[in-house]
């Protein structure tokens, strides 16, 4: 697949290159595209057509059109949004901590790693709307949120994730872009594209000043999209960690989504930078060292990703708790999940790990075949994080006679195809209009070289700034509504017989209250009647127990001690003639005080993660993490802004 | 609800009852009976699971847009005018109570014509949750829900935990359809102090250390009225007269 796009060969550079002959060499990556290029961008084209129409076929029937059912109610689609999301830290990692660190080898590859990131989250975000069975109701989530579901935190950190990252891709892009609509126009490209590129320079010129605030622009993205970073994947983790169920709920997810979402990233970009390298012979610039440091970065993740497994899994299978057995069972027993696991550990982690252990092994072939490795591992493996906890609930379906299973159905795939290739052709379309390589980072990176070997005084490098100040307020309000639907309370009708009557009180006897129910027949006490005694609830008559009337007439049962009345602590009593039977039917009914009152219900429901006012702590949390991120977005817009502005150059 | 343990003896009536009353599509179950063995030598018992209303319930903790909520009368219900179909709910019950639309669901007329609240579930839609509702339409009318009122071993009980009782036994109108059999049936509904029948019976939650606080209690199947699921006798949908506790 590396040879698919092919642009026109670019010219070759001289041996002493410098800022001139990058700026030309890259730029030369942008000319039409050749046959190969234009099949590869059909036949993604064709791809993502054939996953759309799967999309329309799902929406006109519904999800019936997936494998997916009432125990598997996850699969791919969550397995390929975590993936995504997953490669969208490349990124980060790359271009963030390098450039943080001022790693000088970075240079050439932060483009494309921007890139991967924001691209990823364009197509991984969607994967929950395509997952959900109504997504034309999708604006409820902002009708409605309530920020106790950790979908919320989803839907917040992800949104702030692709804000950012598209700000710090297109911050680093401005000093390119001076130079991109010189080529444009110089290539008497169309005025329209001409137009883009200056426009999206915002007036960037070589100068000092300008540098000096691009880098402050600069130095605040890259710090602050760290950490948003680390919190999308900890958050995509916790929609599986925070329930309750096995394999699920387990206190290392969000590290373990983190540090696999990193070696995802990882491998992603390696694979991109060979793919790029061949295509775009920039074999010049993407250098076996590039590979060689991207390897033992990948080496050192998929070792920590080996360790968080065995941590994981060993834990569970070792402790062995009922839930947890069955699910080690299924995962890695004798099962086709079991199967695909243990492939996964020796290709998708062992094989890349001797790939990349042995230095002198370590050519860029064996470096790219692990990240290929990995990535398709890395889609196995969420697809195993998904799949299995669902197919193992705490009631074992079995013992209802069925057995959960699950397998993406052609649909599935489809959509799954057509993400991928929606990715690949983003990618492709994107490394059309700009240099998938950044030009004046490369330039700079050779700059710097000559500076080193020829004593030649470099361009000051911009020196990486964070201030962060805080500007921005956002509130969050939460608008759920409840009924509270108060059940009826039924009266009946008291039935009486001719011949006997029935009169209910209360009374004391000695320390006891009593039930008194005194029978007469014609006005004259009788006795031996036997009387049942009742208190009215809801539902049903409560029996109390039942007596055999005395002389006087009057049976009696114990006042029922501690039982809800109302809400005054009334309580609807009835006594009821049970033999003989002549006498039966006879009733009376009383209502009394001396029951516990029910307790008044509040009017508001508690703050709590299931009610609807979430708790304040919640709130105030994620109200200041937000605070903090979109603040320092403000800090980097309002730098952009004052671009412009500044005079001289 | 209390469910006894020891009376169930997995007719299945309950099922059918509830499927009957809420338009079931044959592909779901509001109520599911399942065969349960605790341990190696323990005996088997029949353990019908209906939703448990927890009173600190995952599904309502999750829902991103209170589609799912909990009544102050600690009903657990699902709107599904609101309902985004994310599921998130059926992946956190630790039951597996909840079901999906997945397709476009096949309303008959009389659903269609009670028109819908979150009280019945019906008329369904295509791409939303739903789950056992405890038939609150039942209890506002002062009848059981549909599962208890056609259980012939009046193994279910139901009721108001503020009036600390509850009810069991068929109703009239299910003893006429013949399901009035069995030792439990008295032919009227008993209800009994809530507080002393746990009491006395040794009531449980299913899985309390899960924290969710069920509101579905279950009484041990010790001295069973019927015989256990697996032995010679024991024939679905024929209760079999056993000594009583």
């Amino acid at each position: 697949m590396s040879d698919t796009v092919r642009a026109t060969s670019p010219n070759v550079p001289s041996e002493n290159q410098d800022a001139q002959a990058v700026e030309s060499y890259l730029l030369s990556t942008l000319d039409p595209v050749g046959r190969g290029g234009r099949f590869w961008i059909l036949g993604l084209l064709a791809v993502v057509a054939v996953g759309a129409a799967a999309w329309v076929t799902q929406l006109v029937n519904g999800l019936r059109v997936t494998e997916m059912r009432n125990y598997v109610s996850w699969g791919a689609y969550m397995g390929n949004f975590v993936f995504f999301i997953g490669i969208s830290h490349a990124g980060t990692l790359i271009s963030a901590i390098l450039r943080v660190t001022d790693a000088g080898w970075r240079r050439p590859i932060t483009r494309m790693a921007e890139a991967i990131t924001v691209f990823a989250l364009i197509v991984g975000a969607p994967m929950v709307l395509i997952d959900m069975g109504r997504p034309d109701r999708v604006m409820n989530v902002f009708i409605y949120g309530r920020f106790q579901s950790p979908i919320l935190w989803d839907i917040v950190s992800i949104t702030t994730y692709l804000t950012g990252s598209i700000l710090y891709l297109y911050v680093a892009m401005i000093p390119d872009m001076p130079i991109l609509a010189r080529h444009a126009r110089e290539r008497g490209r169309s005025p329209r594209l001409v137009r883009l590129y200056e426009m999206m320079s915002l007036g960037y010129r070589e100068s000092a000043e300008h540098r000096r605030r691009l880098a402050l622009a600069l130095g605040a993205m890259a710090a602050i999209i760290i950490p948003v970073a680390v919190s999308v994947h900890t958050v995509v983790s916790w929609v599986f960690g925070m329930t309750l169920r096995p394999g699920w709920h387990s206190t290392i997810f969000g590290p373990y989504f983190v540090v696999g979402a990193i070696f995802s990233g990882t491998a992603a970009i390696i694979t991109a930078m060979a793919i790029f390298r061949r295509a775009y012979r920039l074999e010049r610039y993407l250098l076996p060292l590039h590979f060689r440091h991207l390897g033992k970065l990948l080496l050192v993740l998929a070792l920590l990703y080996a360790y968080f497994t065995l941590s994981e899994y060993l834990t569970a299978w070792y402790g062995g708790i009922e839930a947890d057995r069955r699910l080690m069972e299924l995962l890695a027993g004798n099962t086709a999940y079991g199967l695909t696991f243990w492939l996964w550990v020796v290709f998708g982690l062992f094989a890349p790990i001797g790939f990349l252990l042995f230095p002198g092994r370590r050519s860029i072939r064996a470096i790219v075949a692990a990240s290929v490795l990995v990535n398709i591992g890395m889609w196995v493996k969420r697809y195993l994080i998904v799949v299995p906890t669902l197919q193992t609930p705490f009631i074992p379906a079995e013992a209802a006679g069925i057995t959960p299973w699950y397998f993406p159905s052609v649909v599935e795939w489809a959509i799954t195809a057509g993400a991928f290739a929606a990715f690949l052709l983003l990618f492709t379309l994107f490394s059309r209009l700009f240099p998938i390589l950044s030009i004046w980072e490369t330039a700079e990176d050779v700059d710097e070289a000559r500076a080193r070997h020829v004593r030649v005084p470099a361009v000051a490098a911009p020196q990486p700034g964070s201030a962060v100040r805080p500007a921005m307020l956002l509130v969050a309000l939460i608008v759920g509504g409840l009924t509270l639907l108060a059940p009826a309370i039924p009266t009946n009708a008291v039935g009486a017989q001719e011949a006997a009557r029935v009169e209910l009180r209360r009374a004391s006897e000695g320390e006891e209250d009593v039930l008194v129910a005194a029978v007469t027949v014609g006005g004259v006490p009788a006795p031996g009647v036997t009387v049942e005694f009742f208190a009215y609830r809801h539902l049903g008559l409560l029996a109390l127990g039942e007596d055999e009337t005395l002389d006087d007439g009057t049976a009696a049962v114990s006042f029922p001690r501690g039982l809800p009345g109302n809400l005054r602590g009334d309580i609807r009593f009835r006594a009821a003639v049970l033999s003989p039977d002549s006498l039966a039917g006879a009733a009376a009914e009383t209502v009394m005080s001396g029951g516990v009152p029910a307790r008044q219900d509040a009017g508001e429901p508690p703050r709590a993660l299931w009610s609807t006012r979430a708790p304040t702590g919640l709130l105030v949390g994620i109200t200041v993490l937000l605070l903090c991120v979109w603040s320092t977005y403000a800090f980097t817009i309002w730098q952009l802004m004052r671009l412009r502005g500044i005079k001289g150059g | 609800m209390v469910i006894d343990l020891a009376a169930c003896d997995g007719c299945g009536k309950c099922v059918t009852a509830c499927s009957d009353k809420h338009f079931l599509p044959p592909d779901r179950e509001w109520l599911r009976v399942f065969k349960m063995k605790d341990s190696e030598n323990g005996a088997p018992y029949w353990f019908p699971r209906p939703c448990f209303h927890c009173d600190d319930p995952p599904c309502t903790r999750v829902c991103p847009v209170g589609a799912t909520f909990k009544r102050q009368d600690g009903i657990v219900l699902v709107d599904n005018e609101r309902c985004i179909g994310c599921r998130f709910c059926m992946a956190a019950c630790p039951y597996s109570v909840r079901t999906f639309n997945w397709g476009h669901p096949d309303n008959p007329s009389d659903a269609v014509a009670r028109g819908y609240s979150p009280e019945w579930g019906y008329p369904r839609r295509v791409g939303t949750t739903e789950k056992c509702d405890f038939c609150p339409d039942m209890a506002r009318l002062g009848k059981l829900p549909h599962c208890a009122a056609a259980c012939p071993m009046g193994a279910i009980w139901f009721g108001d935990e503020n009036e600390d009782a509850v009810t069991s036994g068929p109703d009239k109108e299910h003893s006429a359809t013949g399901a009035n059999e069995g030792p439990g049936a008295a032919g009227d509904r008993q209800t009994v102090r809530l507080s002393q029948l746990l009491r006395d019976r040794g009531g449980y939650r299913y899985l309390e250390d899960l924290g969710t606080k069920p509101r579905v209690y279950y009484l041990p199947p010790v001295n069973r009225r019927y015989p256990a699921p697996g032995e010679p006798d024991a024939e679905k949908g024929a209760p079999v007269r056993g000594e009583q506790r």
